[in-house]
C-alpha cells in the first residue's frame, strides 16, 4: 500500500482522445465538469499557475501549479481549495486510447486524510468524471448536473471572503 | 453507459463476495489481491477471479506499482447507475428516506445492545 492515499476515478468515453484532451484543458470558458468554474493560466506547461475561477473573476475556488503536460495522455496539478486550510494535494488526469473510445482516469494523490479536502475530493471524483463523459460525448451536461451548476451559480453571493480573487493573484 | 457495461456491473455486483471485496478495497485504496484474500476463507484464485469480474464492470481499477498490482475502488460507475435513475427532486426525498432508515436502525441496534447484558 503507498503512504499517500490515492483515489481513482474512471469512466470509458466514447470519443477521440483529442476530444477529451481538448475538453479537459480548455482555459478561460466555463468549465462544467469543473462545478462552473473557468481555468486561468498564463498557459499550460509545467510550474505554470493555474486558478479556477468564477467566471466572472471575483472568486477563486482551486489554486495550484502544472507538473506535467503531456497532450493527449497525461496532465497533473497540484491543487488546492482556498475556503480550507489543508495542505495541497495532486491531481492527475489520464487519458488511454481504447478501440471504444477514451478511457479517462481522474486520480487524486495525498489528500490529507479526513480532512475537508477529503470529503469534497470523494464527492467531486464521480461528478467530474461522468459529466466531462456528458460533455464530450453528448455536448452538454445532464439535466441534473445544469441544475446543480444552476444551484453553485446562484450560490455565488454566498461564497466565503478568503476565495475573493485578490487574494488568490 | 451502454448496455453491455450495465450488465457487466450489476453481474458484478450480484454477489455477496464481490460486495465485499468491493467495501474492503474501499476501506484500503491500494491494497493488493493477497491484502484482500486475508479476509476470505477461499483461496487466492478464488479472490482473483471476483477481482478481474469487478476490473471488468470497471469497479475496481489496478494499478502496477513494481511488483505489486493495486486495487482501488472506482465510484464512477455507481454514480452513472444512480444518475439514470434520479433526479435532483427524488435525490433529496429518497435521501430523507434512506436517512430515517439509518437512524431509526442505528437507534435500534444501541437498544438491542443494551437489552442483552
Amino acid at each position: 500500500m503507498s503512504d499517500a492515499p490515492r483515489q481513482m476515478y474512471q469512466v470509458m468515453i466514447e470519443a477521440p482522445i483529442q476530444a477529451v484532451w481538448d475538453a479537459l484543458t480548455k482555459t478561460d470558458e466555463v468549465l462544467p465538469f469543473f462545478f462552473g468554474s473557468v481555468m486561468r493560466t498564463p498557459g499550460l506547461k509545467p510550474g505554470a499557475p493555474i486558478r479556477m475561477r468564477s467566471p466572472d473573476n471575483k472568486y477563486t475556488g482551486v489554486v495550484g501549479d502544472v507538473i506535467e503536460f503531456d497532450p493527449p495522455h497525461r496532465f497533473s496539478h497540484t491543487f488546492r481549495f482556498t475556503d480550507f486550510d489543508d495542505a495541497p494535494c495532486k491531481v492527475i488526469y489520464e487519458l488511454k486510447e481504447t478501440p471504444r473510445g477514451t478511457e479517462f482516469t481522474l486520480i487524486t494523490e495525498g489528500v490529507p486524510v479526513k480532512s475537508k479536502t477529503e470529503k469534497q475530493m470523494a464527492q467531486g471524483g464521480p461528478f467530474i468524471t461522468k459529466t466531462l463523459k456528458d460533455l464530450v460525448e453528448r455536448g452538454r451536461p445532464s439535466f441534473g448536473t445544469r441544475m446543480i451548476l444552476l444551484i453553485i451559480r446562484l450560490s455565488a453571493p454566498f461564497t466565503p471572503k478568503r476565495c475573493l480573487s485578490k487574494n488568490w493573484p | 453507459m451502454v448496455s453491455d457495461d450495465m450488465d457487466a456491473l450489476f453481474q458484478a455486483l450480484a454477489h455477496a463476495d464481490r460486495r465485499r471485496i468491493l467495501d474492503l478495497v474501499k476501506s484500503m485504496p491500494g491494497c493488493s489481491v493477497n491484502d484482500v484474500t486475508k479476509y476470505f476463507p477461499t483461496s487466492r484464485i478464488a479472490v482473483l477471479k471476483h477481482v478481474q469480474v469487478l476490473e471488468r464492470a470497471r469497479l475496481l481499477v489496478s494499478r502496477k506499482e513494481g511488483r505489486v498490482r493495486e486495487l482501488y475502488f472506482n465510484a464512477a460507475p455507481i454514480q452513472l447507475v444512480y444518475d439514470r435513475w434520479t433526479t435532483e427532486f427524488s435525490s433529496f426525498w429518497a435521501g430523507t428516506v434512506t436517512e430515517l432508515k439509518y437512524v431509526t436502525e442505528a437507534i435500534q441496534a444501541k437498544n438491542k445492545q443494551k437489552a442483552e447484558p
